[in-house]
C-alpha cells in the first residue's frame, strides 16, 4: 500500500539564495513556529568531493511526529512520538543543483517515507528564480489484523506529511525573504506558479 | 528501529552553532557561487563531530556518524541519488 504526492514551487530568487536559505531553515534561532514539528538537527557526515567540487552531507531530523491513532500508540507506548529521519543531500554549485532524499529512521517496521527533493534554476529565469521539486512516497507496512486500519493511518499520514511539506515551503520563503543577503527581486510570477502545493 | 528521546546530544548544542555559523557563511559567500575547491570550517566540524562521536546515543545516528568516516558509505548515497533523480 503505497501514497505518493509531487509538489511544485517557484521561489522568486536566484538559486545560491534558495539554497542558502534550504540549510538554514532548520537550524536558524528564529526558525518560525510553523517547523516546530522540529525537535533537534545534526550533521552527521560531511564531505566535499575534491574533483567534482560536489558537497555530500548527511544530517539526522529528529521530528515529532502527527498524532498517531490509537492503536498505534498503544503499539508503540506513549502518545508524543519522535521519530528520527536521515537526510542524504548533494549539492553541485557548477550546475546549480541541490537534490536532497529524506527517509524516517524510527518505526520502520510499520511506515516507510520516503522525500525526494530539488531545487535547480528555473529554465524561464535561471538567474532570477528557483525551481523546488519533491515527491513523497509513503509506504504504510500493516500487520495483517490492522490491515483494515491501516488505510487510516495512510490517509492520516500523508495529510500530515502534505500540511508540514507546505509549511516549509512557505517557511523558506520567509527566509529567503528575511535574508541578510541582495534584497529580493521582484520578477513576473511564471505561469505554473499556479501549481504550488494545493 | 525504536522510539528515543529528543536531542540526545543537545550537549553539543554550542558546537553545533559554531559549525553552522562557519558552514552557512561558507555555503552562502562562497561554495553556492562555485567557488568549490576549498573545504573550510575544518576546525568547527572536527570539534563538533567529536562531540558528537562522544554523546549520539541513539544507535542508527551513531552508526552513521561512524560509517561516515569510510568514504564508501558517501560514494554509494551520492551514486544512489544521482541515479534516482529522473526529473529535471
Amino acid at each position: 500500500m503505497v501514497r505518493a504526492y509531487k509538489q511544485e514551487h517557484v521561489y522568486c530568487h536566484p538559486w545560491d539564495r534558495v539554497a542558502t536559505a534550504s540549510w538554514r531553515k532548520f537550524t536558524d534561532p528564529d526558525t518560525p513556529a510553523v517547523l516546530s514539528h522540529v525537535l533537534d538537527v545534526h550533521t552527521l557526515s560531511r564531505r566535499l568531493d575534491a574533483s567534482s567540487g560536489h558537497l555530500h552531507t548527511v544530517r539526522s531530523i529528529t521530528v515529532r511526529s502527527p498524532t498517531l491513532p490509537f492503536f498505534l500508540r498503544r503499539l508503540v507506548g506513549g502518545e508524543a512520538v519522535v521519530c528520527h529521519c536521515i537526510e542524504t543531500s548533494v549539492v553541485d554549485p557548477r550546475s546549480r543543483s541541490m537534490d536532497i532524499v529524506a527517509v524516517n529512521a524510527s518505526l520502520r517496521g510499520l511506515i516507510e517515507v520516503e522525500e525526494r527533493s530539488s531545487y535547480r534554476p528555473h529554465p524561464d529565469n535561471p538567474e532570477g528564480w528557483t525551481i523546488f521539486r519533491q515527491e513523497t512516497s509513503i509506504r504504510c507496512k500493516p500487520f495483517r489484523a490492522l490491515a483494515a486500519v491501516a488505510e487510516g493511518l495512510n490517509n492520516a499520514a500523508l495529510n500530515g506529511s502534505n500540511r508540514i511539506a507546505s509549511r516549509g515551503a512557505s517557511s523558506l520563503s520567509g527566509s529567503v525573504g528575511t535574508s541578510r543577503l541582495s534584497p529580493p527581486q521582484t520578477p513576473q510570477l511564471p505561469p505554473f506558479d499556479a501549481l504550488k502545493m494545493a | 528501529m525504536g522510539l528515543t528521546k529528543a536531542s540526545p546530544a543537545s550537549i553539543c548544542a554550542d558546537l553545533r552553532s559554531a559549525y553552522h555559523d562557519c558552514f552557512n557563511r561558507w555555503f552562502s559567500e562562497k561554495f553556492s557561487k562555485g567557488y568549490c575547491d576549498k573545504e573550510e570550517c575544518v576546525v568547527e566540524w572536527e570539534k563538533y563531530r567529536d562531540c558528537l562521536v562522544q554523546n549520539l546515543e541513539e544507535k542508527h545516528l551513531r552508526s552513521i556518524l561512524m560509517k561516515a568516516e569510510e568514504s564508501s558509505f558517501a560514494s554509494k548515497a551520492t551514486d544512489d541519488s544521482e541515479r534516482s533523480f529522473s526529473h529535471q
